[in-house]
């Protein structure tokens, strides 16, 4: 593995529960790239990724840089509104101490005063939620970012503040991103890589070779506007 | 004498229950509590009968319980609650098979009043103990309930930490029965969880106000015994029980 490469995939396929989710897949992500997946539902976007944190079992060959320090941001996650956990405490389960609470909780648009981080978390809005599951993945300084549909439920201004805080979090300390979005238009813009999936690779490349017309109606399958 | 080791012995097993509690009510496993409480009724049985440390009896039949349960659950693929059920009514049988009459009220709602220096000791220990191996494993296992996914991805090793929770459970079960006995032991570790619930805002107030719930409850209950010269477990629990109707009118929004 050469040094700036960060995850090597080989000939990788994913079955889950008799059913074929991923077939022969291969791609490499450099360090300090933003890959984005794209794909109609159903396409094994989310299997991907959950599979590249080894959550799934698999054939083929997942390979990371050694010692890699993963932040995830997962598609789906909900808290019980019943449940006694303040935002403090959350971001206590990754032993991070205050001044980095409220660091993570800036790159999110969130500002971290007493009452907020005293707040029960589970009464949050879906946004705000969503927003502290972002921070939280940021919090200790990951080298990868593995982000599953991260905006889902957060509103248009938020998303394009927190995009503008990726990237600038980004510029400054050069993670891997690999993201799965649906949202072409804000994302694809800065990215390097698109990976375009359904079940098989159907596209993979810079992203202006690969988000052409006829390309999104062979991904999508129908009409669609970039 | 006696009074003073019974209430230590309660003030550190109503405490451990009611941490515990905290953990399992979070984890919707409220009523395993009750379950293995009378699975370790044959454990209990023979402890009355041979005259040694009831928790000594409950413990090593518990832990049969619990592999058995596990064992059923790789072969059969049936919901974990159906076959909990199975095991406990069979324990339940059993011990009434040779359970004797004038045994089956201190099986059923403990008995306190007797316990002497070195079971208070031991007790207390082992209180101690599990109360350290939980609060280091509390954190770990909320994030797994919250999303195994990301306890994994934060090197959470879940299967380990469960299994620890799961001993704890066996132990904090085994302890209690001394003190309100296999049918009433579950009420010790879901009653101060569930009070604690309605009085905290935060994880913290949650796990720790239920430690000090459980173990209030155990020292109203004891010196209740002490007044009124009935059994101590059933006032134990009805200790608790009032402490959360008191705390309904705390429910925090």
């Amino acid at each position: 593995m050469n040094k700036s490469l960060i995850l090597k995939v080989k000939n990788l396929n994913v079955e889950l529960g008799k059913e074929k989710i991923i077939e022969d897949l291969n791609f490499e992500v450099q360090k300090g790239e933003i890959l984005i997946i794209l794909g109609p539902n159903g396409a094994g976007k989310s299997v991907l990724l959950r599979t590249l944190l080894g959550l799934h079992p698999f054939q083929g060959q997942i390979q990371w840089k050694k010692n890699i320090h993963i932040g995830y941001v997962p598609e789906e996650f909900t808290i019980p509104s019943g449940l006694p956990l303040s935002v403090k405490e959350f971001f206590q389960f990754k032993n991070i101490d205050l001044p980095e609470i409220s660091r993570a909780l800036q790159w999110v648009e969130i500002k971290s005063s007493p009452g907020f981080l005293e707040k029960r978390i589970g009464t949050l809005s879906t946004g705000q939620l969503r927003r502290i599951i972002i921070a939280w993945a940021l919090a200790d300084n990951p080298d990868v970012l593995l982000l599953d549909e991260p905006m889902l439920g957060i509103d248009i201004r938020g998303r394009v503040t927190i995009y503008d805080h990726l990237v600038k979090l980004w510029q400054e300390q050069g993670q891997t991103i690999i993201l799965v979005s649906h949202e072409i238009r804000e994302v694809v813009k800065k990215a390097d890589k698109v990976l375009a999936l359904n079940k098989r690779k159907l596209f993979f490349g810079s992203p202006r070779k690969i988000i052409t017309f006829q390309n999104l109606v062979k991904i999508y399958g129908g009409e669609i506007s970039i | 004498m006696n009074l003073l080791y019974s209430l230590i012995t309660g003030i550190f097993i109503g405490g451990i229950a009611g941490y515990l509690g905290s953990l399992m009510v979070t984890k919707r496993m409220a009523l395993v509590g009750d379950a293995l409480g009378h699975v370790a009724l044959p454990g209990v049985a023979l402890a009355l009968i041979y005259g040694f440390n009831v928790t000594l009896g409950a413990l090593p039949v518990l832990i049969l319980g619990i592999i058995l349960i596990w064992l059923f659950e790789m072969r059969t693929k049936l919901p974990m609650e159906a076959l909990t059920g199975i095991v406990f009514t069979a324990s339940v049988a059993i011990a009434f098979l040779f359970l004797p009459e004038n045994k089956v009220s201190v099986a059923l709602i403990g008995d306190i009043s007797q316990v002497g220096f070195w079971n208070t000791l031991i007790s207390v220990m082992l209180c101690i103990l599990t109360f350290l191996v939980l609060r280091k494993i509390f954190s770990k296992i909320i994030l797994a309930n919250l999303s195994e996914n990301l306890a994994k991805v934060e090197h959470i090793k879940v299967e380990k930490y469960n299994f620890i929770y799961l001993a704890c459970i066996a132990l904090v079960v085994a302890l209690g029965i001394k003190v309100t006995g296999s049918l009433l032991m579950g009420a010790l570790v879901i009653t101060p969880a569930a009070a604690a619930r309605n009085f905290a805002r935060n994880l913290s107030q949650y796990s720790y106000g239920a430690l000090l719930i459980g173990s209030f409850s155990c020292v109203l209950g004891i010196l209740a015994f002490k007044v009124f010269a009935l059994p101590a477990g059933p006032l134990i629990i009805l200790a608790a029980s009032l402490i959360f109707l008191i705390s309904l009118g705390f429910k925090s929004k």
